[in-house]
């Protein structure tokens, strides 16, 4: 596998990470869970209610770890600056999207909500890449976000009304500058799997490579109680020549 | 009285399957999503043991182990760690931040955690 542009530069030592062996960090975790929980149910000193618990939590944590490779396949095609692009209603990408990840945030305790947005104008994008981005952070945001948290989808209108920027906004722990620092790097290059607690940075490469194929840009914002992530996406004026 | 575990592991399934793990062994188990919940937990319950994922959300596993270090009273709770990464981390250099025992996440089974909780009381 070789993912377009995450090569290291400085080359030698944790710097030579390759691509594959950071998609294989990031698919660890989900299987490390499944592995154990599928111990835990072999045994017999589960109840019932506990039983099926733990069989929706495999189900969930399967679709997070199919999602994280249908976008590797995704970000991989070759094709992937040649998907068509249309206006798009960035409101029902983001009520999609809460739809989607419903049973997750309820299965973990949280709560994935989208912030009120009135007249918003559609966006020029693809449906399919803008989902995938705002699943992409909804997902991330589930591990900052304290339980009984809630993670906000938001939308709104930059760039004198010719931007339209959607986010998902958490709530979760503070995290010092030196590590927002390496963490925002991966916004746009993939680093060595170490430079970010949890995860290597993997969604946020990928989100990249759709937000650019769209012609847009992803970028995050540091909270005293948490932080948002964002896309920003040309606002449509099709509907305004008509 | 039983034996009090603080587990400090941000995935929040994985913390449930360690506390029901627990639990049935008789041990009072106590959560923390991330190294600053861990400090209050911590304070407030006097663990027999920390068991401790690695890589949290937010400050990282080194960071609270430095803080344990610097407070006389918690620096002897002794520390189970669970990482993915066991491969990587050495146990002879992270003894000296009271680490007994270590568990791979890749490897070990159920009745390991308890095992290892246990052994490191001794």
């Amino acid at each position: 596998m070789s993912l377009r542009g995450n090569q290291n530069q400085d080359g030698g030592g944790e710097a030579g990470v390759s691509a594959t062996g950071i998609a294989a960090h990031e698919l660890k975790s989900p299987l490390v869970l499944l592995r154990q929980l599928a111990l835990e149910l072999a045994g017999d000193s589960l109840t019932d209610a506990e039983r099926r618990s733990i069989a929706e939590q495999m189900t969930l944590v399967s679709e997070r770890a199919l999602r994280l490779t249908s976008d590797l396949t995704r970000a991989e095609s070759p094709q992937l600056h040649l998907f068509s692009l249309e206006p798009v209603n960035p409101l029902d990408i983001t009520k999609d999207v809460r739809l989607e990840l419903q049973s997750l945030y309820k299965a973990q305790g949280r709560t994935l909500s989208v912030k009120r947005i009135h007249h918003l104008p559609p966006v020029i994008a693809n449906r399919d890449l803008l989902r995938r981005i705002l699943l992409n952070f909804a997902d991330n945001a589930l591990h900052y976000t304290d339980i009984e948290g809630v993670v906000e989808l938001q939308a709104q209108l930059i760039n004198e009304r010719s931007v339209v920027r959607l986010s998902v906004r958490d709530y979760g722990p503070y995290i010092p500058m030196k590590q927002w620092r390496k963490l925002t790097q991966n916004l746009t290059d993939v680093k060595i799997v170490h430079q970010r607690p949890l995860s290597s940075g993997l969604g946020l490469y990928i989100s990249n490579e759709f937000a650019k194929a769209m012609d847009g840009r992803i970028g995050a914002i540091r909270h005293q109680d948490g932080a948002s992530f964002y896309v920003e996406l040309p606002v449509s004026h099709q509907l305004a020549l008509l | 009285m039983s034996e009090r575990v603080v587990v400090v592991e941000d995935d929040i399934w994985l913390a449930e399957h360690y506390m029901r793990v627990l639990r049935r062994e008789g041990y009072e188990v106590y959560h923390a999503p991330h190294a600053i919940g861990a400090i209050e937990a911590i304070d407030q319950v006097r663990p027999h043991v920390i068991l401790l994922d690695v890589l949290l959300a937010g400050t990282t596993a080194l960071v609270l182990l430095h803080e344990l270090q610097s407070h006389v009273d918690l620096a002897k709770i002794p520390i189970v760690l669970a990482t993915n990464l066991a491969d990587q981390i050495d146990i002879e250099d992270v003894k000296s931040y009271g680490v007994r025992r270590m568990l791979d996440k890749a490897t070990m089974h159920p009745e390991d955690i308890a095992a290892a909780i246990r052994g490191a009381m001794l």
